[in-house]
């Protein structure tokens, strides 16, 4: 469980954290969303009792962070920003290290959670190896690994997946699936897939304040105000175009040439709460126009983002191709 | 952060154990340890050859130089190189008090200037192998500037531990520690030209007055209590900087 009541950071003249109130249940996976210097990391470093804040307080597991800043530190394991190693050990050296320092003082047992954590983060091949030799992926993995050796209740990742290639991003995203079972846990990220691959709910920052608050399907829709209907139908082009145009609540409607297309594409625009999926059926079955494809066009994250973000209108992203946001497809 | 600290001995020594263990895996400690023996040795031998004496006297006057860069070389890393790299986040995030970092740090760093000190025994030791016991060695002078040497290197340490504490840079925190544990040495040397009063404050400061007086065997609490409340100062110091969190 994480809280933050009011909780405010500044630096000199800049508020990098402004008045932030958010709570993380137990077992939730929440990804902190937003452009550089949104105050993530500023945040993340007062929940860690690293930072003391200005004003409000942070609570972890019921304990006040300015309070029980030990306490707290014990029952949660942080992935620093960059993920700073000691590149002169040895990785289990590394790990029996911030073992030692979180306290597990004997041998045995301390072994043993070596040897689980090695096993969990999949470092069992780069055994033996010196910390600094490790490629990206693995260096994430043993910061991962320092991470949870205690077996914490909260866990908070300040960029888990930055700097990694493709294939180490999900590799690194399935381990946190595997982690997040149990746990509380609290991510950053500027990588917008990221949340939707990972997370249950999305806090977006900016400037140091929350700008939205929701699961990405509900960030997307709520911002929202037009329903975008992308169809392909194939018939002769020059009657399509005024048929569409002429169905009932169909605001506007363009054509929208598309590569690999089977047939010929439009939008339709109408209004957020207008469904025109079946009007386009009945207009297609009567005029025996087969449908190739048709799809409901959402916002995706990233718009919302930028336009949250930004204070860009949605429009300003340019145009996009339907459905190519992560998760903008809705079948027919 | 505001309540007392309260140490956390295990995790102190891990740190401690760690560091030592770092500055042997490293050529850092084996360099420093053959420039230490390298001088002393010579100063040793001068001393037995040309002045035929048998003492380690002549290491009391030159230690605080030759500790002066020694030391610094050895604590330049010791936490510069954990704000540069970021693992000093890492470490303050554990459930460690600031103190328990600058402490195991500390200790670890006191374990090499132990080690170096120590192996000063052989001298004395090899003496009393050679030289006809009627001549005699004076023991109470010889542990009294080896207390010396072993005082004026765990001030050192401290200093070099508050610079390290200052940068991330390891060069301005070697120089910074140089500078700093340089000024001590001068401050008792510029003594004897400076006025009165003025003299005795230098003197007090100054490490020369105490390390002598330990150097005749003498052992008296006002030096101890000189270089008591310099570590300290200096490792609370190095606390303060790191609480301040802006590097």
């Amino acid at each position: 469980m994480i809280r933050a009541e009011g909780l405010t950071k500044r630096f000199g003249a800049i508020t990098a954290v402004d008045r932030l109130a958010f709570e993380i249940p137990v077992g939730q996976v929440v990804g902190f969303l937003g452009p550089n210097g949104a105050g993530k990391t500023t945040t993340m470093r007062l929940l860690t009792a690293f930072l003391p804040p200005d004003e409000g307080k942070a609570v972890v597991m019921d304990l006040d962070v300015a309070d029980h800043p030990l306490e707290v530190r014990r029952r949660l394991g942080y992935l620093p920003e960059n993920n700073p190693l000691y590149d002169n050990l040895e990785v289990t050296d590394a790990l029996h290290f911030v073992g030692r320092l979180r306290g597990l003082a004997d041998r045995g047992p301390r072994t043993e959670r070596v040897k689980a954590v090695v096993r969990t983060c999949g470092l069992a091949s780069v055994v033996g190896r010196k910390t600094g030799e490790l490629s990206k992926g693995f260096r994430q993995r043993l910061g991962l690994a320092q991470a949870i050796i205690h077996d914490p209740d909260v866990l908070v990742l300040d960029e888990p997946t930055s700097g990694l290639d493709p294939n180490q991003v999900v590799e690194v995203r399935d381990l946190i699936r595997e982690l997040k079972k149990e746990k509380t846990l609290l991510l950053s990220t500027h990588i917008l897939s990221e949340v939707v691959a990972t997370c249950d709910r999305v806090i977006i920052l900016n400037a140091g304040r929350i700008v939205a608050d929701g699961t990405p399907d509900e960030l997307a829709g709520n911002l929202q105000d037009k329903n975008r209907l992308y169809v392909e139908l194939k018939g002769p082009a020059a009657d399509i175009l005024p048929s569409l145009e002429r169905l009932p609540g169909a605001a506007a409607v363009r054509p929208c040439p598309k590569a690999g297309q089977a047939a010929e594409g439009f939008v339709l625009e109408s209004e957020a709460a207008k469904d025109l999926r079946e009007d386009v059926f009945a207009l297609a079955a009567s005029k025996r126009w087969p449908i190739m494809a048709m799809s409901q066009e959402k916002l995706s994250l990233e718009d919302v983002f930028r336009a949250l973000t930004t204070g860009a209108p949605e429009e300003a992203s340019g145009p996009r191709p339907p459905g190519a946001g992560p998760q903008g497809e809705t079948p027919a | 952060m505001t309540k007392p600290p309260l140490l956390q001995g295990r995790a102190i020594l891990a740190l401690a154990h760690r560091e030592l263990k770092g500055y042997f895996e490293s050529p850092t400690a084996y360099i420093a340890l053959i420039v230490f023996y390298l001088m002393s040795g010579y100063l040793f031998s001068a001393t037995l050859f040309l002045v035929n004496q048998a003492s380690i006297r002549a290491l009391t006057e030159t230690a605080p130089v030759l500790l002066s860069f020694l030391i610094p070389a050895l604590t330049m890393g010791l936490l510069s190189e954990e704000i540069k790299s970021g693992t000093f986040e890492t470490l303050a995030t554990l459930p460690l008090e600031d103190w328990d970092i600058v402490l195991g740090k500390y200790l670890g760093l006191a374990g090499v200037h132990l080690i170096a000190a120590g192996g000063l025994v052989f001298y004395p030791l090899l003496m009393r192998a050679l030289v006809t016991p009627s001549l005699g060695l004076d023991w109470g002078e010889t542990a009294g500037i080896l207390a010396g040497i072993v005082l004026l290197g765990l001030m050192y340490g401290a200093i070099g531990l508050f610079a390290s504490s200052l940068t991330k840079s390891q060069v301005i925190a070697f120089v910074l520690a140089f500078l700093l544990c340089f000024a001590f040495f001068l401050a008792g040397n510029m003594a004897r030209f400076a006025p009165g009063p003025v003299a005795s404050l230098l003197e007090f400061v100054g490490i020369d007055a105490h390390l002598d007086t330990l150097g005749k065997g003498v052992l008296d609490t006002r030096d101890i209590l000189y270089f008591a409340s310099m570590i300290f100062a200096f490792l609370y110091l190095a606390v303060q900087r790191l609480q301040s969190r802006r590097f």
